[in-house]
């Protein structure tokens, strides 16, 4: 069942005169956790921000076409509506926040208060949120003046407390260590295993082959291709010609097959490469 | 980031820390009407010399009177403004050449009106360092005000430290560009003017993520809101506000017969 459904959705930020999204038709079901990437200022930000109705209720523009999220027709619906369905987190942390808490606990109570949860729950879900994304040490600090990456956890914390049914992430994790990188996608991993519908736009192609159901191109404002993420992730042609550089796995293993050492498929996770490693030295 | 220069709660375990926001918002609304009902600024003045006790109580004796010096140059422009050219004169207090005159009344209504400032500032600005704005916007909505209200408090709180760097930010930026920011005061005006430019887009800018951040938070949506931090009004905020109303009457009819 399709909860997020683009119908030859069309987008031009009023003042430009190219579309940043053209002619975009794509659903994406109910659960799936879904991929997007492409090259640098492709729409890609854009995309995220249109399910959210941050297009067109926040920017102005044009739209064609119709962008239907969970029955809801985006340009025809308030942002209020949308907010309780949709959580959106976005790449740069302080813009993120609201200035609203005088502390990280308040932050994250402050879209609770807006969704008028009772205290006491209130109070339970932040304790729980504080220790799953780990922001214990700096709980009581004023979320403006912590630093890049722990901005971006409590960010994030901020929206998973909302428990929206459609998460969308415009790399979440480009503000973060690799361990924080880590923490966030196993996060997310475990929210979709909860049948939560999640939409991640992120430069990190390993992540996604790990996670990802499917995976869209989104190149020069269009989708190039929707598939499995087997089937986009290990097409190195296709992702070559949308200037994207396949992960270390596949080119280790397209390596090895040009040269006749494997006769396999493309690699494309860990995992893979563990079992080709495997089959190469016994073969 | 630096902390507020002016505007910045200061959490201490205080007994005027715990009164409940609207118990202090009525005290300090109370000062105010009265120093607009009394007629001399003598009164002002023992008004405002109460703020001792009520700064002690909240363990920030020498805090509360720190914004004071900002107010100086403007009770210094007072004071030669309304003593030379007060337009109810009527007593020469000192003769000066060129037919200019220091007159008595112009010197009265200035005190009048620096005590009037004096006060509203140490007791408004007692009342910020004391309430954590998250408990006022919480009293707010308890009051059924709309809750947009509160919330415009609180940010403007936050964001005004954010601002202030900003501007600090950019001067830096231009300084190490050749800007002169010393000098005589033309020069200086002129040296700030191209400041505006960028702290106002930054402004623009700085509304627009806000108000993301806002909706990416339900905050427009349509629903009963609730409060994460409790306030509740006590028995000693009731009897506390009681006798706060008794002494403005008490003291504005005094006042206003001596
Ligand atoms: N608020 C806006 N107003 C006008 N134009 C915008 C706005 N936001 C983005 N654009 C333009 O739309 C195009 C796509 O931007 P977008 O941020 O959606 O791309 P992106 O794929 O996320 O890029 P990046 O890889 O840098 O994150 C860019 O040319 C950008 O200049
Ligand atoms: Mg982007």
């Amino acid at each position: 069942m399709a909860i997020v459904e683009f119908k030859n959705f069309s987008w031009n930020y009023s003042g430009y005169r190219s579309k940043v999204l053209r002619n975009i038709n794509l659903s994406i079901n109910k659960g799936e956790f879904f991929g997007i990437i492409g090259g640098v200022g492709s729409g890609r930000t854009t995309f995220c921000s249109a399910i959210m109705g941050l297009v067109p209720h926040l920017y102005p523009g044009n739209i064609d076409g119709e962008l239907i999220v969970d029955g809801l027709n985006t340009e025809k619906s308030s942002m209020s509506d949308l907010s309780t369905r949709v959580g959106l987190i976005m790449q740069s942390p302080d813009t993120q926040l609201t200035g609203a808490g005088m502390n990280v606990e308040e932050e994250l109570s402050f879209g609770l208060e807006n969704l008028g949860t009772p205290r006491k729950e209130m109070i339970k879900r932040v304790k729980k949120m504080i220790k799953l994304i780990g922001l214990e040490s700096f709980k009581y600090r004023n979320p403006f003046e912590l630093s890049g990456g722990q901005q971006q956890k409590v960010a994030i914390a901020s929206v998973l407390i909302m428990q929206p049914e459609i998460l969308v992430l415009d790399e979440p994790t480009a503000q973060l260590d690799p361990l924080g990188t880590t923490l966030v996608f196993n996060l997310i991993k475990k929210l979709a295993r909860k049948g939560i519908t999640i939409i991640l736009n992120t430069q990190k192609i390993d992540y996604l082959a790990e996670f990802a159901d499917r995976v869209a191109i989104l190149n020069d404002n269009e989708i190039r291709k929707v598939g499995k993420t087997r089937e986009v992730l290990t097409d190195i042609n296709l992702l070559k010609k949308n200037r994207i550089i396949s992960s270390d796995f596949t080119q280790l293993s397209n390596e090895l097959i040009n040269r006749k050492l494997y006769k396999g498929a493309l690699c494309m996770t860990l995992n893979d490469a563990k079992e080709m490693i495997s089959k190469v030295k016994r073969g | 980031m630096p902390r507020a220069l002016l505007i910045s709660y200061i959490d201490k375990d205080s007994f005027f820390h715990k009164l409940n926001p609207v118990t202090k918002l009525v005290i300090t609304i109370s000062v105010i009407i009265l120093i607009f009902i009394t007629k001399s600024f003598i009164h002002n003045l023992i008004i405002f010399i109460f703020i001792i006790p009520f700064a002690y109580y909240s363990k920030l004796t020498k805090q509360v009177f720190m914004p004071i010096k900002y107010l100086f140059i403007i009770f210094v422009i007072l004071f030669v403004i309304q003593g030379l050219f007060y337009p109810f004169r009527e007593t020469v207090l000192i003769q000066l050449p060129y037919g200019f005159a220091i007159w008595t009344e112009g010197l009265i209504y200035a005190s009048m009106i620096s005590s009037r400032l004096l006060v509203m500032l140490v007791y408004g600005y007692l009342f910020v360092l004391t309430t954590h704005p998250g408990d006022l916007v919480s009293a707010l909505r308890k009051l059924r005000l709309p809750y947009i209200f509160g919330y415009i408090v609180l940010a403007t709180l936050q964001i005004i430290p954010r601002v202030q760097s900003q501007m600090a930010t950019i001067i830096e930026a231009q300084k190490s560009r050749g800007l002169e920011t010393k000098g005589s005061i033309v020069k200086r005006l002129r040296a700030y003017t191209p400041l505006l430019g960028p702290l106002f887009m930054g402004s623009v800018q700085n509304a627009i993520e806000r108000a993301t951040a806002l909706e990416a938070r339900a905050f427009s949506a349509k629903c009963e809101k609730t409060s994460y931090r409790e306030t509740i009004i006590m028995k000693k905020d009731k009897v506390i506000m009681v006798l706060t109303i008794i002494c403005l009457i008490i003291f504005g009819v005094t006042s206003w017969l001596l």
